[in-house]
């Protein structure tokens, strides 16, 4: 049950809020994941919409993205990268894309987040602010296997995406706008190295390789996948049907 | 409390509100009908309105999030152009567009759709569909398969760049012989995005309605004409069960099993009761203990009662346990949570092949259990059919070859985007009024009397408009829970279930494992067919046996060929078994979508093998006209059955007419059409499917009308049917428009209410257009002929020495037209009758039952893409040529063809709700359980087939179900046309492809 709705100006007063040891206090993007977490006892809110983080810059080789900005403006902003874009169109439809942030989708996401396996591969480097207003910065593949701990209390005021990676998505699902049951994104830098996210299964995307080159990427997909096993797919098909969709990814990266 | 501001639709309000209240609250309350409820995840966006100029789900926003932004709702759009004095702007131009292309019809995501193509028309004044269909994406639509609200509002873009559009008032007309699509060229091109090798969307519109030649005589009739209701829906004025208000209304929260099966040993309320705003909690021990069914169906009711109100004894995860009403539904919810309950955890069955086991666990042990025909709970079985036609042994022993196989379909959820929805109240009389979204409101009254202890007198149900039913409100479902609330505290009870509910504690499409053997010779000749389904009837028995009964319908289409024909050898044999899950029930096709799934697969099956063309194949079985129905002789949802002779079928040419639309012969052995350049891993495939299904229940199903005459010469043309969205209030007024001579605007149309409206068995069976149609056409040609006798008296006097006779009057124009011309306007003939002399009300009531069910027929294809590596299955195209009879409004025959094919597909392919070991759903939401969305929609294309069905006067047939049967086959066939997958079980997963792709 919401008892308290705050709509701080400043982001000192949002991170006061968030530090109060009572009520429980979370922070609203758009809102829609607010279900998810209000059914549970009394529970103060924080919304952002008066921060200005919802800027959307390029600066240099990389996109710097407020975690406000909702995934409608992110998906407009000509440097997205396509395959960004792609996420965002297969995850959300038109009117949840105008409120969803993308700080609210990478915190919320779960295993078959399309964004979330997206950026995974992307390797972007979030930026929080805590109570000290003090920054710092995590690769958000360090950050989302411990999202709930160390995004406690702070706030994802950017996400430093690099737009000079090679990146494909591809998936598997029951229709085009379904979620997937298997999706696998794979990002080449200049250099050769190769990351590969699967995704479809799960509580959060999962990284299989990220080596120098691509050389058995598909195999570590298939290794894997070898046991994610749910009531949506069976651990045979993820398995292989993920080694078919880095094979495929990988493929589209080369030929450019 | 929260101070804050809104600015609404222009208007500024300041608002003291709580932090948890939802901006979807806040507008209700200030009285913005257009806004609805769908779901608790923003995807069905009934909930939409505008902020900021962008679509939102007002479900999903706090209100104190919107504080200080600018909201519209459709009510600032557009409204009635003519209110009295007062002359308005009118409808805006995308509301126009909705109405006149036949978008709307259940109209409860209407608004929502309306405005998320404003913001885009006000975005993007050039559109394509790619675009339309991306802003539309956030709106769900049960009823439509998009392909209308898409072309509305390209056309409403058009006009509002100044252009001119087509006009659908007057359709193309095409000759009888005519055959192929009719793309109109000058709309933008073909637009797609891919998202790796997954086409989202790649389709256009086509801007014409094909309407085969109807009789030219008629002027309503076979028409084209914006539904009846359509003006009120596109404002999103307060017409559905819950926009309507009463003072000191009381919210109902219901507190649901978490276990599968259980017994109650210990209930405790006194804690809910403690919370202040709580006005009553009930539980099983403090209601009558009343067996029923909530089938809603005819009497006697055709299946075991073996429902309680509330029982001590629960069956299923999100059965329920106790009834709470209270102030507002947060208070309610707290309350149904502190309800404290203490259950005897019993072994659930969740299997159908464990139900009848010796030993097995018995779901319905209890004292009270009626039982219908062959129920016998202590083998959890609900219902058994045995069917034998001619001699089947006889028929595999003459058969060349005998293909046996298993197939599978899954239980389905009718999805209609309004929830089920009611408000009981005592009226100034102490009766009990019932306002309900029910497809069924005279079952209803009288199924739910004895519940309630009140003779059905004193219940009134009134249905208002309905946001779709799809079978799921053929019940009475949650109208006892506020009825027994009413009861409990005297005051008005309000109760919706919430998304979640609709998937936990409602109804559902029976799943059924079913073996199909059938014997056939060398040269295609059908010898004999036997199938067995083992149905899954969840927790209680509804429906049950006459659900599985239809699923029998799916083998009478094929009766064999020679003397085989004459004699066809069929043989259907059912269990239909109680297991723990929540209960199954009514579902647009009623059984039959079960049955063509095993049966058109394995007709594929026999022509792939025997090399035979499977089109011609099929047709060389199929019932002809002329011919004893085969199942007449032997079932009529447990009633005696009575044999019918088939009188119209057209499947030949829909056969024809389809095969020319999708392109069959061209591409059906064209190795390079299936391939996709530069795709290696993907591979198209063309499949068909021929279907037949019913029009109404013969000699059980009757409806009533009555047609009176007013003042300026309209009627009111009252009906108990029921109309869904389906358009059914719109047929009937053109059948009585047709007959009366007047124009659609001067029938006013009332559906329905148990005290002011005639008898109707309700929207279900197909059988609306045919039975009350038929209904309403006994009335109109009553009230015509006493229009005809008054008009003649009117010309002699005004003739001296005239002699006109009233057989000698015809009606039209809003006429009486007598053979020399003379003619009387239907308002003078009204002045006359009402004022003038030897006065009298001119009306009448006419009612219909129906001695047959002449069955439609239709060819169903599918053109799919399949991935080869990961299973896949991109549906990019149906197609379906219908005989119907004639249609009578071939804008909302379409509309249900598109919205029916759309269902269907996701039958197909993505639909299905499955349950954990413990019973737990995994679908509880439109995440999981996905329908399809306005962007990822294939190209959809109806063709009618027009016969005339001799036994009734318009000559119609049913069209509303037989969308939903043969699109699943049709795709199964077309992905094994397209890679070999061989798939018996849908949906057609990915992975059940690839598993068939592996094995081979």
């Amino acid at each position: 049950m919401i008892i308290e709705y705050h709509r701080p100006h400043t982001r000192e007063d949002a991170l006061a809020l968030l530090s109060r040891p009572e009520p429980r206090t979370v922070v609203i993007g758009g809102g829609l994941y607010l279900n998810q977490v209000a059914a549970v006892g009394p529970l103060a809110v924080v919304d952002l919409q008066n921060l200005d983080l919802g800027t959307l810059k390029i600066k240099g080789k990389s996109l710097h993205l407020g975690g406000s900005a909702t995934l409608q403006t992110i998906l407009d902003f000509d440097p997205t990268p396509l395959v960004m874009k792609k996420a965002i169109q297969q995850q959300e439809n038109f009117n949840r894309r105008q409120v969803a942030t993308l700080a609210g989708a990478l915190v919320a996401g779960n295993g078959r987040s399309a964004i979330s396996a997206v950026l995974l591969a992307l390797d972007p480097v979030i930026v929080l602010e805590g109570k000290d207003q003090e920054s710092e910065r995590h690769p958000w593949g360090d950050l989302l296997p411990l999202r709930e701990q160390l995004l406690a209390g702070k706030l994802i005021t950017e996400i430093i995406v690099p737009v000079n990676i090679a990146c494909a998505y591809d998936f598997a699902a029951r229709s085009p706008a379904d979620l997937p049951v298997i999706a696998a994104a794979v990002s080449k830098w200049p250099s050769g190295r190769t990351r590969v996210v699967l995704a479809g299964y799960g509580d959060q995307p999962i990284m299989v390789f990220d080596g120098p080159d691509g050389m058995g990427a598909d195999s570590a997909a298939r290794d894997a996948y070898s046991e994610a096993e749910d009531q949506w797919a069976s651990a045979a098909y993820r398995s292989d049907t993920a080694a078919v969709l880095v094979k495929r990814c990988l493929k589209e990266i080369d030929q450019g | 409390m929260l101070d804050i501001e809104l600015t609404i639709n222009d208007q500024i309000y300041h608002l003291q509100v709580q932090p948890g209240e939802r901006l979807y609250d806040i507008l209700r309350r200030l009285g913005y009908s257009s806004v609805k409820f769908g779901d608790e995840h923003g995807k069905t966006g009934a909930d939409t309105v505008l902020l900021d100029g962008k679509p939102v789900n007002s479900y999903m926003l706090l209100a104190a999030q919107a504080d200080g932004h600018q909201i519209e709702t459709i009510e600032i759009l557009g409204e009635h152009p003519d209110q009295g004095w007062n002359k308005t702007g009118g409808l805006h131009i995308l509301q126009q567009e909705f109405v006149k292309t036949g978008a709307i019809q259940c109209g409860y995501c209407t608004p929502a759709q309306i405005m998320a193509a404003k913001e885009l028309l006000t975005r993007e004044p050039i559109p394509d569909e790619f675009q339309v269909r991306d802003s539309l994406s956030g709106v769900l639509c049960r009823c439509t398969g998009y392909k209308k609200p898409v072309e509305a509002v390209l056309r409403a873009a058009a006009r509002m760049r100044g252009e001119e559009v087509p006009d659908l008032e007057d359709p193309i007309r095409v000759p009888p012989g005519w055959l192929g699509s009719n793309l109109d060229d000058s709309l933008p091109p073909t637009k797609s995005i891919q998202v790796e090798g997954n086409t989202l969307t790649a389709k256009r519109v086509i801007t014409h309605l094909k309407v085969s030649p109807a009789p030219d005589t008629w002027s309503q009739v076979g028409k084209p004409k914006p539904k009846v209701d359509a003006l009120k829906l596109v404002q999103g004025k307060p017409a559905f069960a819950v926009d309507f208000e009463r003072r000191d209304m009381l919210y109902a929260k219901v507190l649901f099993s978490p276990h599968a099966h259980a017994r109650i040993t210990a209930i405790n309320t006194k804690k809910a009761l403690e919370i202040p705003g709580v006005a009553a909690v009930l539980t099983y021990q403090d209601l009558p203990r009343v067996p029923y069914s909530t089938a809603g169906q005819s009497d006697p009711i055709p299946g075991p009662l073996d429902c309680y109100s509330l029982d001590n004894k629960v069956r299923f995860v999100g059965d329920r346990v106790a009834f709470v009403a209270a102030e507002t539904e947060e208070i309610a919810a707290r309350a149904v949570e502190a309800i404290q309950v203490e259950y005897d955890l019993l072994d659930a069955i969740l299997d159908t092949r464990e139900a009848m086991k010796p030993g097995a666990v018995v779901i319905h042990d209890q004292d009270d259990y009626v039982p219908f025909a062959e129920s016998d709970p202590s083998r959890n079985l609900a219902a058994e059919i045995r069917i034998d036609i001619g001699d089947v042994e006889k028929g595999f022993l003459e058969a060349d070859h005998i293909f046996e196989a298993e197939y599978e379909v899954p239980k389905v959820q009718q999805s209609h985007i309004e929830p089920h929805a009611v408000i009981t109240y005592w009226d100034e009389d102490d009766r009990l009024v019932i306002r309900t979204s029910t497809q069924v409101p005279f079952h209803v009254r009288r199924m739910i009397a004895p519940v309630l202890g009140l003779p059905i007198k004193r219940i009134r149900v009134i249905k208002p408009r309905i946001g779709g039913g799809f079978g799921g409100k053929q019940e009475m479902l949650i109208e006892d829970v506020a009825a027994h609330l009413t009861i409990a505290t005297g005051r008005p009870v309000q109760f919706v279930y919430t998304r979640e509910e609709e998937f936990t504690s409602a109804r559902s499409r029976h799943p059924m494992r079913i073996k199909l053997k059938t014997g056939v010779k060398n040269d295609g000749t059908l010898t004999a067919n036997a199938m067995y389904a083992l149905s899954d009837t969840g927790a209680n028995g509804a429906h049950a046996l006459t659900v599985t009964g239809n699923t029998t319908k799916a083998m009478a289409l094929y009766v064999g060929s020679g003397s085989y024909r004459e004699s066809p050898n069929i043989r259907y044999y059912a269990d239909i078994v109680y297991t723990n899950t929540p209960p199954s029930g009514a579902f647009r096709g009623y059984g039959v979508p079960q049955g063509y799934w095993p049966v058109e697969r394995q007709m594929e099956k026999i022509a792939q093998s025997l090399g035979l063309d499977p089109l011609e194949f099929r047709l060389k079985n199929s019932l002809q006209a002329g011919e004893i129905h085969p199942f007449s002789v032997a079932w009529s949802e447990g009633r005696e059955p009575v044999p019918e002779m088939i009188q119209t079928n057209g499947l030949a040419e829909c056969v024809q007419k389809g095969k020319a639309a999708i392109g069959w012969d061209e591409k059906i052995k064209d190795l390079n059409w299936q391939k996709v350049p530069g795709k290696p891993h993907l591979r198209r495939g063309l499949g068909a499917a021929l279907v037949m299904q019913g029009t109404a229940i013969p000699y059980l199903d009757m409806g009533g009308a009555s047609l009176k005459l007013n003042d300026d010469g309209s009627f009111n043309l009252l009906v108990g049917a029921t109309d869904l969205g389906t358009g059914s209030d719109t047929v009937l007024a053109q059948m009585a428009a047709e007959i009366l001579g007047t124009g659609l605007e001067d029938i006013i149309v009332y559906s329905s209410d148990t005290d002011f409206t005639p008898f109707d068995k309700g929207a279900y069976a197909s059988s609306t257009t045919y039975i009350s149609g038929a209904a309403v056409v006994d009335a109109a040609n009553q009230v015509a002929e006493r229009l005809c006798e008054r008009a003649a008296v009117i010309l002699n006097e005004r003739k001296q020495g005239a002699s006109y006779l009233a057989e000698e009057i015809e009606l039209g124009g809003r006429c009486a037209v007598a053979s020399d011309g003379q003619a009387v306007s239907l308002e003078d003939i009204a002045l006359h009758s009402l004022h003038h002399k030897d006065q009298e009300q001119i009306m009448a009531v006419g009612s219909y039952m129906s001695p047959v069910s002449p069955p439609p027929f239709a060819a169903q294809f599918a053109e799919v893409c399949v991935d080869i590596e990961t299973g896949q299955v991109i549906v990019e195209r149906l197609v379906m040529a219908v005989d119907a009879g004639v249609i009578v409004n071939p804008l909302t025959a379409s509309g249900q063809i598109e919205g029916g094919m759309t269902q269907a597909l996701g039958y197909a392919v993505s639909e299905e709700m499955l349950y954990d070991e413990k019973g737990q759903p995994r679908e509880v939401n439109f995440r999981d359980y996905h329908i399809f969305e306005a962007h990822e929609m294939p190209e959809l294309e109806a063709i009618f087939v027009e016969t005339f069905e001799p036994s009734h006067p318009f000559g119609v047939k049913a069209v509303a179900e037989i969308p939903l049967d043969g699109v699943a086959p049709a795709v199964g066939n077309a992905v094994y046309h397209a890679c070999g997958a061989d798939v018996d079980q849908i949906p057609i997963t990915p992975e059940r492809i690839w598993r068939k792709l592996k094995a081979s």
